[in-house]
């Protein structure tokens, strides 16, 4: 260790004016060990052999007096090095410490924590650089250069450009761009719908090749689709307080609703229910030894009938006519018609006599159709205000908004609405045939759940 | 002869009609967009009358159109609005989709100038926040659509003229109500509710301007209105207040979707209203109104912003008119020379008109308190209708217009059993007196209705009884007292209430027997006739035997004119009866027991009533004893 001291002397030396602050560099000398030797034809016996401490030891020397001073010793100036030391000064400052601190007590102690946590050195932390890094910042400077290049030459953005334009023109009193207005705003404006506009002078055919004017609306749309009135007032029964014989009145319908309802669900219970035959001890002795007890084999007697001489199929063969069948079939069949003729002219002449009954089948004939005619017309004005079939699901009448007897209120303060008026518009809305009836959409999943157990928690079982 | 077959389902009902999908389909819409546009364009689904041939033979249930309805859409502009938002809401949903900030900043920065207007940017922002599910797409999207909706297309396509329009207003004025009511929970748009309580506002203050409402109903479901605007009779129905539960089974986006439609409509109809008034539109308080209104407590109730609004709608203070207001003049009915039937429909009308008039000006000179468990707005606005005047609590509802303490106060409306402070010169009555006055058209004694009396059942004024139905004893005593007859008795009387009615028996029993009196008289008459008859018989056989020829002196029979007329008259009826063919004969029997089952329920009804009028009169009885 001998020739490191010597060599860390060499560079401090080498450092012009180099104060080492240790100064027992060269004192250690029981280190000292025996040079070997070893090739150095190698850069890897370079650095394993070669001695680098006296400048790791300068170095750590440097950083130290850095640490303890805040820099070199040899670089400070002597007034911060040196004091002249007058001793009764010192002794006054010792007097006067103690009740200062007697004074200032827990307050201005710090806490040992605090002391733990204090950095040591007096080397300044080093700054973090990527705080002060900007994203974008090139991109950012070349934008702002460019801005301010064009706002050299006296280009506007256009976000000010169209600052400026609506601000002329808020300034001139006439709106820029007139902006529709939400159909929901509560401060949108009304005016007369239904003044007399200018007529059109233009040509008809031109705006309508032009899509300027609109294909006129069918009559046929106006025309409302029920004759039902938009609003049904409820029965006089449901009154807030109603007279009792009306409350009964309605009393008496919802039940009879409710009654044939339950008729119906009764009906579908009695036909789905499974008809099955109790077993009696009869039958299940019967099948217990079915087979068993020999019966007397009764034959079904053969039809007496012999099945020889019928016949399989119709004859093919039929004898041919001789002429004088033939003749004899055409005197008849002229006879016939003769016959037949003449009994018409009979009951031509007849019917003159019947002229009276006549008439009256003709009378009852179209007393009957005017008779079907009134009808179908009526059932036709039924038909007008009965809830048409327009989709899936037939329209179904809501239940009666009902109150029983205990549940009418007294007064109008304690009176407890039934039934909800958003639903009953709905439905009315589907009774007029305005709208289709509809259930709402059932939820439906894609893809069936998958139950996977989690580690963390283990379903008991 | 011959020529190509024809193909089935090629000419006829099946190419007259459409289903649903395939009209969606041919305008290229989303469902929801083809119901939107339907609702709004007034196009409803048809049932053809021969479903298998239009179905193609199928049986399965479907929503069909007509196609020329389907063709006529096609020309609508809004069609192509909705394909073109569609889109949009594509691009948008590809930009956030790849995080393109810039270009969804061009997108709705185009979108939001070019249809959209600067206040629905807050709603994107709401959007951009729910992680847009394809509902809030949907939702938004329609919001955003809203202002396809051309009030032009309303006026010369829906509604051609103003009468048009006002005849479809009961609906919409029941939406508007209805949605006015509801919280602002998100179940619709504030926007939506805030404009429908300013549209309702407006129309309870031109009723009450105009004067012109007619019935009043409350029921276990809402209150029943009827007004009569220019001549069309508008019933509407306004729920109670607080009373909602949101039911499941309705489509709220369909019922949002009509809500746009009419409140658009009944903006318009109001404007139109309001023009027919000289009144100022938007409504204005009238100026003394307004200064008499503004009292110190005003930031109590409403922001700076909104307190003008409420104070319309508290409805206590009159509009401004455009022309100042004159007193109206009584528009008086043209007298034409007029005979016969003409004459007798003049008069019917000329009295309607009388009572219209005396009901407009019922409560005039009245002056009203409500007390704070009463429905304020409604019994407001009735009482106003009247032409009464109203107030309340300062502290419940801002635009009171005088103290409980006021000495001129007539009617204070209480709905509880007993009130301890009471001042001597008003009546303190139930909240049912105002609706049953209007009801009646008169007003109404005010002793059945005091505090903690059981009220009289509230009728319903918009039942019409035809001939023979049974009419409750209620209805009776109103009708005799409208036609100005005095009340047989009061139960104001309570001491006397019995005595009284006893009196009354004694006089229903009186007038029975005046009937049997009368039917005496008759059956009398009848005797002697036949005796008279007796006795010439005798005297004919008397003279068979005596022969005796005496001539006595002319006895002139009394002829009672009327009632040979009247047995001339069944006389008539009977022979007419007789010579009827069977046919009518079965017709007119059946007419006829019709009649007489309707009597006899009415009968058996009123029996019923009575008796439980006897059982209720026992039961008080009794309970007075106890007391």
């Amino acid at each position: 260790m001998m020739a490191a001291a010597w060599r860390h002397k060499r560079v401090a030396a080498s450092q012009p004016g180099f104060l080492p602050l240790k100064s027992n560099l060269g004192g250690d000398s029981s280190n000292v060990k025996r040079r070997k030797r070893v090739n150095k034809n190698k850069k890897k016996s370079w650095n394993k052999f070669s001695d680098i401490q006296d400048v790791e030891e300068f170095l750590e020397d440097v950083r130290l007096q850095e640490r303890t001073t805040g820099g070199l010793i040899a670089e400070k100036t002597d007034d911060s090095l040196f004091f002249v030391d007058t001793g009764d000064k010192d002794e006054k400052d010792k007097d006067a410490q103690p009740e200062t601190t007697v004074k200032k007590g827990k307050h201005s102690k710090p806490l040992r924590i605090d002391l733990i946590l204090q950095p040591d050195s007096h080397i300044p932390a080093p700054k973090n650089v990527l705080a002060f890094q900007q994203p974008n910042a090139k991109k950012q400077r070349r934008t702002s250069d460019r801005a301010a290049k064009l706002a050299s030459m006296g280009i506007l953005p256009r976000r000010e450009k169209l600052l400026q334009l609506r601000r002329a023109a808020a300034a001139s009193g006439v709106s820029a761009k007139k902006r529709a207005v939400a159909n929901n705003n509560p401060d949108r404006t009304f005016y007369d719908l239904w003044t007399a506009e200018t007529p059109e002078t233009a040509d008809p055919y031109y705006l309508e090749q032009t899509k300027k004017k609109l294909v006129k609306r069918p009559d046929r749309l106006n025309e409302k689709p029920s004759v039902l009135p938009a609003i049904e007032v409820i029965a006089p029964g449901g009154s807030y307080n109603p007279d009792f014989f009306s409350h009964q009145d309605l009393l008496r319908k919802a039940h009879e609703v409710e009654v044939k309802k339950i008729k119906a669900e009764e009906k579908l219970a009695r036909q789905l229910a499974v008809n099955e035959d109790v077993a009696t001890e009869e039958t299940t002795f019967k099948e217990q030894v079915e087979g068993l007890i020999e019966e007397e084999e009764i034959e079904p007697e053969e039809p007496e009938g012999d099945t020889e001489g019928t016949v399989t199929g119709p004859t093919a063969t039929q004898e041919k006519k001789t002429e004088k069948q033939r003749k004899k079939e055409k005197a008849k069949r002229i006879k016939e018609l003769q016959r037949k003729a003449e009994r018409q002219v009979i009951d031509k002449r007849q019917q003159l006599f019947q002229l009276r009954s006549i008439s009256a089948d003709l009378k009852k004939q179209e007393q009957r159709t005017k008779m079907r005619q009134a009808q179908r017309k009526a059932q036709q004005e039924a038909q007008k205000s009965m809830p048409r079939r327009l989709g899936k699901l037939k329209f179904q009448d809501p239940d009666l908004d009902v109150q029983l007897s205990n549940e009418l209120a007294g007064s109008l303060r304690s009176l407890k609405p039934e039934g909800s008026i958003l639903k009953d518009r709905f439905l009315s809305l589907q009774k007029r045939n305005i709208i289709e009836p509809r259930d709402r959409a059932k939820f439906k999943r894609k893809y069936k759940l998958k139950f996977s157990e989690k580690r963390a928690f283990r379903e008991i079982q | 002869m011959g020529g190509l077959q024809k193909k089935k389902y090629e000419s006829g009902s099946a190419t007259n009609y459409i289903s649903r999908n395939k009209a969606r389909k041919k305008l290229s819409l989303s469902l929801a967009d083809f119901r939107r546009l339907c609702i709004l364009k007034g196009i409803y689904p048809h049932e053809p009358k021969h479903k298998k041939k239009v179905n193609k033979g199928s049986t399965a249930p479907r929503t069909f159109y007509l196609l020329k309805d389907i063709r006529f859409l096609l020309h609508e502009p809004i069609v192509g609005k909705f394909r073109e938002y569609k889109i949009f809401v594509r691009k948008l949903r590809t930009a956030y989709g790849k995080a393109e900030w810039g270009a969804v900043g061009r997108l709705k920065r185009e979108q939001a100038f070019v249809q959209i207007g600067p206040h629905h940017q807050g709603e994107f922002t709401c959007f951009e926040s729910s992680g847009f599910s394809s509902r809030s797409f949907i939702l938004w999207g329609c919001h955003v659509m809203n202002e396809r909706l051309k009030p032009e297309n309303l006026s010369d396509k829906r509604y051609p003229t103003f009468i048009d329009a006002l005849r479809d207003v009961d609906d919409a004025l029941s939406m508007c109500f209805l949605f006015s009511t509801f919280a602002r929970t998100g179940k619709c748009h504030v926007q939506t509710i805030q404009l429908c309580r300013r549209l309702s506002v407006e129309w309870m203050n031109y009723i009450i301007a105009s004067r012109s409402l007619r019935k009043v109903f409350l029921s276990i479901k809402g209150m029943y209105y009827q007004a009569e605007v220019l001549g069309q009779t508008v019933t509407w129905i306004v729920p109670y207040q607080f009373a909602h539960d949101h039911p499941t089974d309705v489509d709220y986006r369909v019922m949002a979707t009509f809500t746009e439609l009419y409140t658009t409509l009944l903006g318009f109809v109001n404007f139109r209203l309001y023009q027919t008034l000289n009144l100022v539109y938007p409504p204005k308080l009238d100026g003394q109104g307004e200064l008499s209104l503004k009292s110190e407590c005003e930031e109590d109730y409403a922001l700076e912003s909104e307190s003008y609004s409420e104070k319309l709608s508290a409805l206590s203070a009159s509009l401004a008119r455009t022309v100042p207001s004159v007193e109206e003049e009584e528009a008086e009915l043209d007298h034409f020379p007029a005979e016969g039937e003409d004459l007798e429909k003049m008069e019917a009308r000329e009295k309607i008109e009388l009572e219209q008039n005396k009901q407009k000006k019922l409560f005039e000179g009245l002056k009203f308190f409500l007390n704070r468990e009463v429905p304020r707005e409604s019994l407001a606005f009735v009482i106003r209708c009247l032409g009464g005047q109203v107030s309340w609590d300062k502290s419940l509802c801002i635009g009171s217009t005088y103290d409980e303490t006021d000495e001129t106060i007539t009617h204070h409306i209480v709905d509880r059993p007993s009130i301890e402070k009471q001042y001597i010169n008003r009546y303190y009555i139930q909240p049912q007196w105002v609706y049953d006055c209007v009801n009646a058209k008169m007003l109404l004694p005010v002793e059945e209705y005091f505090l903690g009396v059981t009220l009289p059942p509230h009728l319903s004024p918009f039942v019409e009884e035809s001939e023979g139905d049974y009419v409750p004893p209620e209805k009776l005593k109103l009708m005799a007292l409208q036609r100005g007859e005095k009340p047989l008795f009061t139960e104001a009387a309570a001491e006397e209430e019995e005595e009284e009615e006893e009196g009354d028996e004694d006089e229903e029993e009186e007038e029975d027997e005046d009937d049997e009196d009368e039917d005496d008289q008759s059956e009398e008459e009848d005797e002697a006739e036949d005796e008279e008859n007796l006795a010439e018989m005798e005297a004919k056989r008397a003279q068979g035997k005596r022969l005796p020829v005496k001539v006595t002196p002319g006895k002139v029979k009394p002829e009672n004119r009327m009632r040979t007329e009247q047995e001339e008259k069944a006389e008539e009826k009977r022979l007419a009866i007789m010579m009827m063919k069977k046919r009518e004969k079965y017709l007119y029997d059946k007419i006829m027991f019709g009649k007489k089952r309707n009597v006899r329920e009415a009968n058996k009804l009123a029996a019923k009533r009575k008796a439980h009028d006897d059982a209720s009169k026992a039961d008080k009885k009794k309970k007075k004893k106890k007391c």
